[in-house]
């Protein structure tokens, strides 16, 4: 196996390269995905006063620092020994639904859903946000600009900042929320939750009336079946900032119910010699390397693994979504990977009704935000589900309070296995032996990526929403054979 | 014609740039009045004519080095976006550590294929004209940079300490509530949000020019508080002040 150099802290390197070598005949024998890797953090935050972590690991990422404030947090609860008070729990799990409103918004609309709403066969100048605004109008564009705009209102007025935000600690937060700020919070939330509701007629109007649209979510190009990952609630509802970590088995029926702290006994990660990244897998089932079905442990854990894993939603007009999801797909699980981009939808839709529950219940104003720890810290485990999958932070202390160990699985981390296989079968549709690698190539690869949303910073920091990305295919003498980018 | 300008980043959360560019709509006045020059490593040959780069993240690699002095080369101007640029961020706490232990905790046996320099600010490497301090930075600060930068005047920082900034806001100080706040030694500029939002100052916007050493002394002792225990608190975001001097 040719060598592959990759640097090992700089996300810059890895924007959407992603190299194919094939065999002597042609075919495709293995992908190779550049995804930044930034488990460097865990060698930061060793001799780091403990508090310190909710502020250190949010770094490792500007696009979901909610994610890792709160799993950090929620470590330091642990930690400390300390549960917070309702009104805290409340206050986190507010601002944390504002954070996926905003989160899955910029997903559908800018990152994954142009492959949609533009249409497969869509030329790549008009595939990104532009595209979109000119095909659903701009009154729509408007509301989705204004949402992310509210929300990360939300974020700023509740966490203090809207990137890296500091309300985080140990046994609650740092800040009440005002009676005024709540008004204000309540009536965003409707809002969003009329916006979801629309989103999801959108999709419906443009994806769901469209044959070939559907015909292309159940094709086997875009299918694995693999277990599925998510945090549920205590009757098995999709709960993204509390419960047990619930995996179903690909014929949809519980394989394990875990809590944070066993995530241990459940999760292993492999290790591939050409990679610098690593794989989690179920080690009750074990690695039997990039393979789906029932004897593989790969899992995913996305917003589609969301909603297998659990038995509905916890608000009502989520869940007449969820259903009719399951009706029009065919049951549960549902393992048609484009799926993903539906299933994020349905988590808005929920997310706003949570952040509508919580701003309109009695105790969110309440005066009692902290429970102030008592013991020295000791050793916690916090787990969230971040937009892009389960979310793992776990912590030992030394004796001085600082960090001694320290172990993140990451939401991205959890899928690598599942986006190589698919990638690798979205280019073996198009590579066969003997003939021309097309240039549609760049699109299906970008199709079967898109849905797990890798957060790599190629999703979101070009303006406006075109996505870097090359393509490498190299065949077995280690020539390039061709070279796609845009 | 208008300045044409390009973000580069290195390595960091990219948060810099999400915090400029989250559909601010004075940022999309102000996009209109330059031409942003998409620059990426696939089409690097082609896209080297601006005016104006701004450098997001810190340099980790010799090849980032290079990167950056090229870069430096072509740009009238060189921001400095953010605390990894500025100071190295928290990037610079792996300089605590052998690089040889960094890679080998994150690629184990495989550590040989790989390689990394401790973390310094971008300074150390090339002449930076402006810095924009702050993890992220306020966008209202790059705002009023890039005014500057299209009229022509001088862009000038913030020389209070934040701590002044937190004063005006009416906050309770952070110290009375039991935190170690750098408030008193840290550049202003950011309306001490952090302490407003309940918390502290992280320090994340680095040390503001001549901190009035006696007065921190003075609250240091106040509160039973070292220098040591300063210096691990400043370190979180300034880590890399020791090698880059």
């Amino acid at each position: 196996m040719r060598k592959i150099t990759i640097d090992p802290i700089t996300r810059l390197e890895g924007h959407g390269k992603i190299t194919i070598f094939l065999n002597d005949d042609g075919s495709v024998a293995n992908v190779y995905l550049q995804i930044p890797e930034l488990r460097g953090f865990e060698k930061f935050c060793e001799g780091r006063p403990v508090e310190d972590m909710p502020q250190i690991t949010q770094r490792i990422c500007g696009v979901c620092p909610e994610a890792h404030h709160m799993a950090a947090t929620k470590a330091l609860d642990d930690m400390f020994h300390t549960e917070p008070t309702s009104t805290a729990k409340k206050i986190r799990e507010l601002l944390y639904s504002a954070f996926y409103v905003t989160d899955h918004t910029t997903h559908f609309y800018i990152l994954g859903g142009p492959d949609f709403i533009m249409g497969p066969d869509a030329p790549v100048k008009d595939r990104n946000i532009l595209g979109v605004i000119a095909k659903v109008g701009m009154d729509l564009a408007g509301q989705v600009l204004n949402t992310r705009k509210e929300n990360h209102w939300i974020i700023q007025a509740v966490g203090g900042r809207q990137i890296h935000p500091v309300f985080g600690l140990p046994g609650g937060v740092s800040k009440r929320i005002s009676e005024e700020d709540r008004q204000k919070i309540e009536e965003i939330a409707k809002r969003d939750v009329a916006f979801a509701q629309l989103s999801l007629k959108v999709f419906g109007d443009i994806v769901l009336k469209n044959k070939a649209y559907v015909d292309m979510i159940v094709s086997d190009a875009f299918t694995h079946q693999t277990y599925y990952m998510g945090l549920v609630d205590d009757k098995n509802k999709v709960n993204f900032y509390d419960g047990k970590v619930r995996v179903v088995d690909p014929a949809g029926k519980e394989f394990v119910k875990y809590s944070p702290h066993e995530y241990l006994d459940h999760i292993a990660e492999h290790v591939e010699p050409w990679s610098y990244t690593k794989f989690p897998f179920l080690k009750k089932v074990g690695w039997k390397g990039f393979v789906d079905g029932r004897e593989s442990g790969v899992y995913r854990a996305t917003p589609l693994s969301r909603l297998n894993a659990a038995d509905g939603m916890a608000t009502p007009l989520a869940q007449a979504e969820y259903e009719s999801m399951y009706s029009t797909l065919g049951g549960k699980p549902v393992h048609h990977t484009l799926a993903t981009h539906w299933a994020r939808l349905i988590e808005l839709l929920y997310a706003a009704e949570r952040l509508l529950e919580l701003a309109q219940d009695k105790e969110i104003t309440g005066p009692n935000i902290r429970n102030i720890p008592t013991s020295k810290p000791t050793e916690g485990v916090g787990i969230v589900e971040a937009p892009r999958g389960t979310l793992t932070h776990h912590y030992v202390a030394d004796e001085k309070g600082c960090i001694k160990k320290c172990n993140l699985i990451v939401g991205t981390t959890n899928n690598q296995a599942a986006l190589f296989m698919s990638v690798k079968k979205a280019a073996e549709q198009l590579i066969k032996p003997g003939q021309d690698i097309p240039e549609s190539l760049l699109n299906q690869v970008e199709m079967a990526w898109r849905p797990y949303d890798p957060c790599m910073s190629c999703s979101t920091h070009t303006l406006p929403g075109s996505m870097p990305l090359e393509i490498t295919v190299v065949d077995s003498g280690g020539n390039t054979v061709r070279r796609l980018s845009r | 014609m208008k300045p044409r300008v390009a973000f580069f980043d290195f390595t960091g959360c990219e948060g810099c740039q999400l915090e400029v560019l989250n559909f601010n709509l004075e940022i999309v006045d102000l996009i209109g009045a330059v031409d942003i020059v998409e620059f990426r490593e696939a089409s690097s040959d082609h896209s080297d004519d601006y005016d104006i780069a701004f450098i997001e993240g810190s340099q980790t690699t010799d090849r980032d080095v290079e990167r950056v002095q090229k870069i430096r080369e072509k740009a009238k101007i060189l921001v400095a976006l953010g605390a990894c640029s500025c100071t190295g961020g928290v990037n610079a706490l792996k300089n605590r550590f052998s690089m040889e232990e960094n890679l080998k905790v994150v690629y184990g046996d495989s550590a040989k294929l790989y390689s990394t320099i401790p973390t310094r600010p971008t300074s150390a490497y090339v002449k930076v004209d402006v810095q924009i301090h702050g993890c992220p930075p306020n966008r209202n600060e790059v705002i009023s940079l890039v005014k500057c930068l299209l009229t022509g005047k001088k862009f000038e920082q913030c020389h209070n300490p934040v701590c002044v900034e937190c004063k005006l806001a009416e906050n309770i100080c952070a110290f009375e509530r039991g935190e170690f706040c750098l408030g008193p030694i840290t550049r202003g500029g950011c309306n001490a949000v952090c302490v407003t939002g309940g918390r502290k100052c992280w320090g994340c916007r680095a040390l503001v020019d001549e901190p009035n050493v006696n007065s921190e002394k003075e609250i240091l002792k106040k509160y039973g508080l070292t220098m040591d225990d300063m210096m691990l608190q400043f370190k979180l975001f300034n880590g890399a002040l020791e090698v880059s001097k």
